[in-house]
């Protein structure tokens, strides 16, 4: 019925129009009868009639329909003005919009890390169970008394000042806690990532994800198989027949559809399995950050792992996870309060010493339907940083729109005078000042969703950065959408109320005669200089991060990372008999060495940036704490071109039976064999085998494990003569001509031919290893760097924007300087030193908050404090040379005022 | 003939509806003619401005209370003539009453006594 009406709105215009000019006639003719003449008559009637304009606009008022079309009236407007001020709408929409879309792009990442709870059903019910303590001191070497009842680990703790946590337990303190929570919890299960084994299908190897999990696991969680069934509690029985659970993608990609996986069999690291079921698609087990590709029962745990019987039974090794779903009306406090106590009985004799007695762990119960936090932990720091990047860009972009609507409106204010006063509602004026940069903000939106979407893929990228497992995928959702255009609507009314206040507030009398009675430019000036602040924030935090990336890659490593290939093999894993796998690896060697274009081929246990190994060792007898050890094989040293310093380094001839050999690390030499010559001394390993090896070289020092942090001594021990079992994956380093990846064909051709059952996994060259354990900073760095260009870009359009603003104000006053002799070289420093000024105030404004802001960021640096002189410099440099540019054009054309035209001009 | 303005009563909020329901009470008007109507039968003291006349009169339309439709006029000349609706009969007959004791309650008020004679 509305509708209608709305549809015959210009029928009705027309004949409110002929119907108010029925009236006047007749008002006219009445007062013609009353003796006027016709013209008297009709103006009389006409003043009668007072504002027909104001009585059309209140009869309209009554079609209830005005305030939809004044805003579609208002949209249309301001559109028209976009279009007649091309280039500045264009910048004002891109760089609110490029802040918008990097606040999208970054806000779906931290919805998919932060706010995502688990894909499976009522996950508020589910509670995740672990335990705290105090802040547990690192023990001085291997003397002191224990510190801590947890001895072993298989995951991951945090001990840090603010205390110790982790969500894993013994496997013996389950079974009492499975049996406390009965009356709280509808069920209790527990899981324990395992990392990659062997999966072999088909005659197929490849190494997968692999995930224990309990009996009741996949019921606890409701989870409901797609095909097949899923692991009962029947499966998870030590004589049980052997089973697996295949994730969805896992079984479609290695049996081409869920339905045919079930009841197939697969070998797992060469034992035989059947598949009993494949999860469903969007269920990635408990840690949005692994996403396991295999499940299998936990009682399967020892027939793969010889060491899992005695670790089933020591109470001081924590590493299996546990999770619980409450009950109906339980709370987890109240799960807590039941639990908590059973654990402490438990765990209250596992202590063995006083310090370990003073501080024993505490069972907590926490809400768990966001599924555990490893995601959230690696990267919900840098996404924080990230965000408040973006918000400062955001807040620029933002001071930028309303600084050209600002400037615009100055324009503007004959043509708003000239509407003030023929009868315009103030109100009405400000809504459509209002609804103008509200089209901005809304066009800026749409367009930052777009640069979103394409922010989240860069991102996806470049976190990943060439990790094949990285598991997570961000979406654009409908929340991350709301959020951005609530964003981007609350920034237009912001920086359009401002200014529309403004403008619709002045002097009719001077503004008709176009006289300049405007307040100094004090709004635009503050808001210019409070641009410069964040600008120098950003920049201070680009240089910090610029510089710790810097430092990170100028780490001398010790050894040449260029041209070097480097992948895994791990035979015993794919079945390979214990007795042979020494040969095994020693022969690939002698075949990767013969491939033409590779100079060298060696292996070790592990690549030296990735490595870190310890056991307890002994240099001659005495302890010798905090030394690494690397399993090596012949060639290392020359291979990774590690220059030998005294001696010799491991050949061909340190081989199983011969006289057991071990390199020294210069460090290690220094430290424990100082001022002596270490050649012939001895060091003994005392761990889970027994060896007394030589000493017959030192080698310079070499990063080990990682690029932070002080590099520790090392000893490199030939592992042909260790012991067998003591053998498991190997990293192959090929030294090559040219480009290391187009040998991997062949590398990978020759591990087949050797053994068809053993992969080639981690292939990946030295250079790309070592930038991706400095992965975080180089995105930070990059990101950080783009956002203060992005940043810079804006804020100097803003600027310039701002002071051509400015010299168009001044032409007059120029002009007359000019008249008067003053030099152009003047004019141009005139207009500059206002720049500088600015520039100088915000910098003076952002230093002490970039010194308290930048301690946020001191976990992302290395060897950089947060008060690096050079990135305040690099910051202060940067944004007077952009002020200075973005000066000058201004400035150059106040110094061209031709003083006739200028004075002419009034 | 210079119109002396009368002293004239400014009209309460809402009365106008009532004076055109009461106006059109009678048969259809066109807007100058209910305008005309009320001046005169009020003896000029109740002048109806046409700013507030032609929204009031949309208004009462949009309500249902009244229907417009084009005719000619007695002069000849083609005009809007507003027509009462029964809704618009009812709304006149509760306004009334509402008015009535809205009178008796002032006169009450401003004139004690004077309800007895």
């Amino acid at each position: 019925m509305k509708l209608a009406w709305w549809m015959r709105r210009r029928q009705k215009e027309r004949d409110l129009r002929e119907e108010l000019e029925f009236h006047l006639s007749e008002e006219a003719e009445e007062r013609e009868a009353a003796g006027l003449s016709r013209d008297q008559a009709r103006a009389a009637a006409r003043r009668d009639l007072g504002n027909v304009t104001l009585l059309q606009e209140d009869t309209r008022a009554m079609w209830t329909w005005t305030l939809l079309e004044q805003f579609m009236q208002d949209a249309r407007y301001a559109l028209r003005t976009m279009a007649r001020n091309k280039a500045v709408s264009a910048f004002a929409v891109v760089s609110l919009a490029m802040g918008i879309g990097a606040g999208t792009a970054i806000y779906s990442f931290m919805d998919a890390i932060l706010l995502r709870q688990l894909p499976i059903a009522d996950p508020s019910s589910l509670v995740e169970i672990s335990w705290r303590a105090k802040h547990v001191e690192r023990q001085a070497g291997r003397s002191g008394p224990s510190q801590f009842v947890l001895h072993g680990i298989d995951g991951r703790w945090d001990n840090d000042e603010t205390g110790a946590h982790a969500r894993i337990f013994p496997f013996a303190a389950v079974a009492p806690l499975r049996e406390v929570s009965a009356p709280v919890l509808s069920g209790l299960f527990t899981y324990f990532h395992y990392g990659r084994m062997n999966i072999l299908i088909n005659g197929n190897a490849e190494l997968a994800d692999v995930e224990y999990v309990s009996g009741g696991f996949f019921q606890g969680l409701w989870v409901l198989p797609t095909a097949g069934r899923a692991i009962e509690p029947d499966d998870d029985r030590p004589a049980a027949p052997p089973v697996v659970v295949l994730s969805h993608g896992y079984a479609q990609r290695r049996f081409g559809a869920a339905e045919q996986a079930v009841g197939q069999p697969i070998l797992v690291n060469n034992l035989p399995f059947t598949v009993a079921g494949v999860a469903p698609p969007e269920f990635f087990g408990v840690d949005p950050g692994i996403a396991p590709a295999v499940y299998l029962p936990q009682s399967t745990n020892p027939l793969l792992d010889p060491d899992a019987v005695a670790r089933n039974v020591n109470p001081n090794h924590y590493w299996i996870g546990v999770m619980g779903r409450l009950r109906p009306g339980v709370t987890h406090e109240q799960a807590q309060a039941a639990m908590a106590p059973v654990f402490a009985h438990w765990v209250a004799p596992t202590a063995n010493t006083d310090p370990e007695r003073a501080n024993l762990p505490q069972l907590n119960v926490d809400p768990g339907g966001r599924g555990l936090d490893t995601l959230r932990d690696t990267y919900s720091k840098p996404l924080y940083v990230l965000l408040a990047m973006v918000g400062l860009i955001l807040a620029i972009a933002c001071a930028n729109m309303a600084n050209l609507l600002l400037a615009r409106a100055a324009a503007r204010r004959r043509e708003i005078a000239v509407r003030l006063s023929i009868g315009a509602g103030r109100l009405r004026l400000i809504r459509q000042l209002l609804t103008e940069s509200l089209v901005l903000a809304l066009l800026s939106g749409a367009l930052g969703i777009f640069i979103g979407v394409a922010g989240i893929r860069l991102l996806t990228v470049l976190l990943a950065n060439g990790d094949a497992a990285f598991t997570l995928h961000a979406a654009l959702n409908a929340r991350v959408l709301f959020v951005s255009i609530a964003v981007s609507a609350l920034c237009g009314t912001l920086f359009g109320l401002a200014p529309a206040i403004r403008s619709t507030r002045l002097t009719l009398v001077p503004a008709l005669k176009n006289i300049d009675l405007m307040p100094r430019m004090r709004l635009q000036q503050a808001l210019v200089v409070a641009q410069i602040a964040l600008l120098a924030l950003l920049l201070v935090s680009a240089g910090l991060l610029t510089r710790t990336l810097a430092n990170l890659q100028s780490v001398p490593l010790g050894f040449n990372p260029e041209s070097v290939l480097l992948f895994q093999v791990n035979a015993p894993q794919a079945g390979y008999p214990a007795a042979g796998v020494a040969a095994f690896y020693d022969n690939l060697r002698g075949r990767f060495t013969a491939i033409p274009g590779v100079r060298a081929a060696t292996l070790s246990h592990s690549s030296l940036i990735r490595a870190g190994r310890a056991y307890s060792l002994l240099a001659d007898g005495a302890e010798a704490p905090g030394t690494r050890f690397l399993q090596t094989g012949p060639g290392f040293f020359s291979a990774m071109q590690i220059p030998i310093l005294q001696g010799r380094e491991i050949d061909e001839r340190d081989r199983a039976g011969s006289l057991p050999v071990v390199v020294v690390s210069d460090l290690f030499a220094r430290t424990f064999f100082a001022n002596q010559n270490p050649l012939g001394r001895h060091v003994q390993v005392r761990s889970r085998f027994s060896i007394d090896l030589e000493v017959i070289g030192v080698a310079a020092d070499a990063r080990y494990g990682g690029l932070k942090g002080t590099n520790p001594p090392v000893v490199y021990a030939p592992y042909a003569q260790l012991p067998a079992r003591e053998l498991q994956q190997m990293t192959y380093a090929l030294r090559t001509d040219g480009d290391p990846l187009r040998h991997v064909p062949i590398v990978r051709a020759i591990v087949h031919d050797a053994d068809a059952r053993v992969p080639v996994t981690n292939v990946v060259t030295q250079r790309d290893e070592i930038d991706q354990t400095m992965n975080q900073e180089i995105v930070l760095a990059r990101l950080c760097m783009a956002f203060a260009i992005v940043a810079l870009a804006i804020a100097c359009v803003g600027l310039y924007g701002t002071l051509a603003y400015a010299v168009a104000r001044r032409t007059r006053e120029i002009g007359i300087r000019i008249a008067l002799g003053a030099r152009r070289g003047a004019v141009v420093w005139m207009v500059l030193r206002d720049v500088c000024a600015l520039a100088a105030i915000g910098l003076a404004i952002s230093v002490p908050i970039a010194r308290g802001t930048s301690k946020f960021i001191t976990s992302f640096l290395f060897d950089t404090t947060p008060n690096d002189p050079r990135a305040m410099a690099f910051a202060a440099a940067t944004l007077f040379a952009a002020a200075l540019a973005a000066g000058y054009g201004p400035a150059r054309r106040a110094s061209r005022i031709d003083p006739t035209t200028a004075l002419r001009n009034e | 003939m210079a119109r002396k303005p009368p002293a004239r009563v400014d009209l309460f909020r809402g009365t106008l509806d009532l004076l055109i329901l009461k106006t059109l009470l009678p048969g259809p008007s066109h807007g100058h003619a209910i305008a005309k109507h009320i001046q005169r039968t009020s003896e000029d003291l109740l002048q109806v401005e046409t700013g507030s006349l032609y929204p009031g009169l949309y208004r009462l339309e949009a309500a249902g209370w009244v229907t417009a439709a084009w005719d000619i006029s007695e002069k000849g000349k083609r005009a809007r003539y507003y027509r009462i609706t029964a809704l618009g009969r009812k709304q006149l007959a509760s306004e009334h009453s509402k008015w009535d004791a809205f009178v008796r309650a002032m006169r009450l008020l401003l004139n004690p006594g004077s309800e007895r004679a």
